[in-house]
């Protein structure tokens, strides 16, 4: 479902991705890990396309379609969905109007009815419940004033209104509490589905015995440095990064 | 290239032409008011041109004014009742309406049905036949003769306007609206340009309250130019509490000027806000003085600014009492080529401890060449005081605008979105549900009008 080929992407003439290659199939989950400022959340934003980044080099495809091509919207009508490491506060946006005026835009775009009033409040109020998210949250202004938690959450809450097809979580388990972890786990395993895939980035093994990936990456220097499965992960905690690094070196 | 003395000149001969004309209000040369107009005519006359060096007027062009010869509307006008024209200019809103047609009082457009005792709401024209001790009461009550040419040029030559009076400890169920609409379709020759004066007078008892709302509009069409200079007198007694909302959105060929005075006594409380989407050249000036201890005063404003448009704030609130509050909060939103002037001045008094005052400006541009200049003062003389500033001139955040986009909405959505957003913390002090969706709405029409969703420079 989604090919990346040799990604090199230079952020202020930094070379951040260094040829970096990835295939996620449809009904995976992989996870990422990586040193802090390997080039994570670099990858997260460049698939979402954010602007900021030259990318000198390589391909991206979902489904055939050429990503890197696409207005920051046009990927989200693809069902492309990232869970941003650092959600933004929009002063004066209500969240309520913010989800509303997501949801019908994606509609729109792919040619589907748009919700009514009462049609969204349901779903959002179903998917609040799920994710036990208080619902006074959705009548303040975006992530204004929400804690680090309550902004994760937030996060989770949009992804599963918008059910996206290829979903990017970066370190969404970052600072939340044990209790959150798990209702979010829960959260992204509910979204889990053979047509949808699912990418993980994350520092703590932990996420990953909630979320069971098919698949760990690690990214160092700007590339997938190794690949493993759950288990990589447990040893990374053990042995850190640095033997990867060397092994890569030689 | 006009020299200093031309223009000048050309500024003397304006203001005479002006005071040369009839006078529209008072016919009787025995009116208690004729001296009244008479010592203005002097003012006038004796106070000192304006000009580019006086920190007052140096950011407005205001000799673009003088260049053109303004006359005062002829009667029929006030007969004007073209009721889909001014149907499609108006919020829909509940209240007591007075309307004024190029500063005619318009009868069969207004509705003051059922004001209860204790509440006097009427035309000034009106309130010089029916009730001229009352009248003259809250006239002559606390004041002077402007200093400034432009308000004793109102004080002058004022055509009509709305006189407002409520008793001790009367509230007023809905919003006193006044409504000015300014169109050269009600003149006899649609290329003239007109000169509107206007003149208010709310007067609130002791522990009383009421909304009023002011609708500045005018039909859009290419030759409607004039000026429409406007004076509002508010005293607020002791416990009472004036909300004031106030609209401006006008044929973008029009001048307009607004100056607002504010006398509160003890304990009393104004609050205002205001939307502007200008006419040609707009200025609001608010002096609010506290009289008396523990009063409060809140200024919002939103302004709008497009092509060519100048809009002007200007504030002076005076603490000189002690325990006083106020609020002065200024956002700008600069959507073409055009000049946001802010200028927002807070005296404390030596006397005047415990005042707790914030100002603050912020302007977001979203072209290039668009100008702002914005100047906070705050002078203070007294030591126990809580007071800040600050002013910011800023773009739409790309991060805000990529977090929009990167759920599925366009950038042109966003971008609105922003700009909403952006307006919200004022829109909201517009405690009158209809009117404040009606701004609302007036301002995402106004910025979706002029494209504000192409524009392509933001900052981080
Ligand atoms: N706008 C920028 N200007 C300069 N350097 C940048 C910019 N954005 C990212 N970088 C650099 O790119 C590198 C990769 O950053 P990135 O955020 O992708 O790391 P990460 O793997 O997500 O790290 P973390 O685990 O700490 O979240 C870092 O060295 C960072 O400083
Ligand atoms: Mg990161």
């Amino acid at each position: 479902m989604l090919n990346i080929k040799n990604l090199k992407v230079k952020v202020d003439n930094k070379q951040i991705l260094n040829g970096l290659d990835l295939d996620v199939n449809a009904g995976e989950v992989h996870a990422i890990m990586g040193p802090n400022g390997s080039g994570k959340s670099t990858l997260s934003h460049v698939l979402a396309g954010r602007d900021g980044y030259e990318v000198t080099d390589g391909q991206v495809l979902l489904d055939d379609q050429n990503l890197l091509e696409l207005l920051p919207e046009e990927r989200a009508h693809l069902g492309v969905f990232l869970a941003m490491q650092y959600p933004v506060e929009l002063p004066g946006v209500n969240n309520m109007m913010f989800l509303r005026e997501s949801i019908n835009a994606v509609h729109r775009a792919r040619g589907e009815e748009e919700l009514d009033t009462v049609e969204f409040l349901k779903l959002v109020r179903k998917k609040a419940a799920l994710l036990q998210l208080d619902e006074k949250l959705l009548k303040r202004n975006v992530n204004a004033g929400f804690s680090g938690g309550e902004k994760k959450r937030n996060e989770i809450l949009q992804m599963a209104m918008l059910e996206p097809r290829l979903a990017i979580l970066d370190e969404t388990d970052s600072g939340l509490d044990i209790d959150a972890l798990r209702i979010i786990a829960q959260g992204v395993n509910t979204l889990r589905r053979p047509d949808r895939a699912i990418i993980l980035v994350t520092h703590y093994p932990r996420l990953l015995e909630y979320i069971e990936p098919d698949l760990v990456h690690v990214l160092v220097n700007g590339r997938i440095a190794r690949t493993g499965d759950k288990r990589l992960a447990l040893e990374l905690e053990k042995k850190g990064y640095g033997w990867i690094a060397e092994e890569n070196a030689a | 290239m006009i020299s200093r003395q031309q223009r000048q000149q050309e500024q003397r001969e304006w203001f005479m032409q002006v005071l040369d004309q009839d006078d529209l209000l008072i016919k009787d040369n025995t009116h208690w008011l004729r001296q009244y107009r008479k010592d203005a005519r002097q003012a006038v006359n004796s106070l000192p041109l304006l000009n580019r060096k006086q920190e007052a007027w140096r950011y407005d062009h205001i000799e673009k004014l003088f260049e053109n010869n303004f006359v005062q509307p002829d009667e029929s006008t006030g007969g004007f009742t073209n009721v889909e024209l001014y149907d499609n200019l108006l919020p829909p809103l509940t209240s007591y309406r007075l309307v004024f047609i190029n500063g005619y009082y318009a009868v069969s457009l207004s509705n003051l049905e059922e004001l209860h005792d204790g509440i006097t709401v009427c035309s000034i024209g009106d309130a010089i036949h029916l009730m001229p001790e009352k009248l003259a009461y809250s006239f002559i009550y606390g004041h002077k003769l402007h200093k400034d040419k432009f308000s004793a040029l109102n004080d002058a030559m004022f055509n009509d306007g709305v006189f407002i009076n409520i008793d001790q400890g009367v509230h007023l169920d809905h919003p006193v609206e006044i409504v000015y609409l300014n169109t050269n379709h009600a003149t006899s020759e649609d290329d003239r340009e007109n000169l509107i004066q206007t003149r208010n007078i709310i007067f609130l008892h002791e522990g009383s309250s009421v909304q009023v709302i002011e609708n500045f509009v005018s039909d859009q069409s290419e030759n409607n130019k004039y000026f429409h200079s406007n004076v509002t007198e508010i005293y607020l007694d002791e416990g009472s509490k004036l909300e004031h909302y106030r609209f401006q959105d006008e044929s973008r060929q029009a001048y307009h000027l607004s100056m607002l005075y504010v006398t509160q006594k003890k304990n009393s409380h104004y609050h205002s806000a205001s939307l502007a989407l200008g006419g040609a050249w707009a200025r609001t000036e608010y002096k609010v003085n506290f009289e008396e201890e523990q009063s409060e005063c809140d200024l919002y404003g939103l302004y709008a600014v497009g092509d060519e448009q100048l809009i002007d704030f200007h504030l002076d609130v005076q603490h000189r009492q002690p325990l006083c509050r106020s609020r002065e909060q200024f956002k700008g939103i600069l959507y073409g080529k055009g000049t946001a002037v802010f200028d927002g001045r807070i005296l404390v008094d030596k006397h005047a401890q415990k005042s707790d005052a914030v100002l603050t400006n912020d302007n977001l541009l979203l072209v290039n060449d668009a100008e702002v200049n914005t100047k906070p003062q705050l002078e203070i003389y007294a030591d126990d005081v809580k007071c800040s500033h600050g002013t910011t001139v800023g773009r739409l955040d790309k991060e805000h605008l990529f977090y929009l986009r990167s759920r599925g909405i366009a950038e042109s959505e966003a971008r609105k979105m922003l700009c909403q957003g952006f307006a919200e913390d004022i829109m909201m002090n517009i405690r009158n549900e209809e009117l404040r969706l009606y701004m609302v709405d007036s301002l995402t029409r106004t910025l979706n009008a002029h494209n504000v969703s192409s524009g392509d420079n933001y900052g981080h």
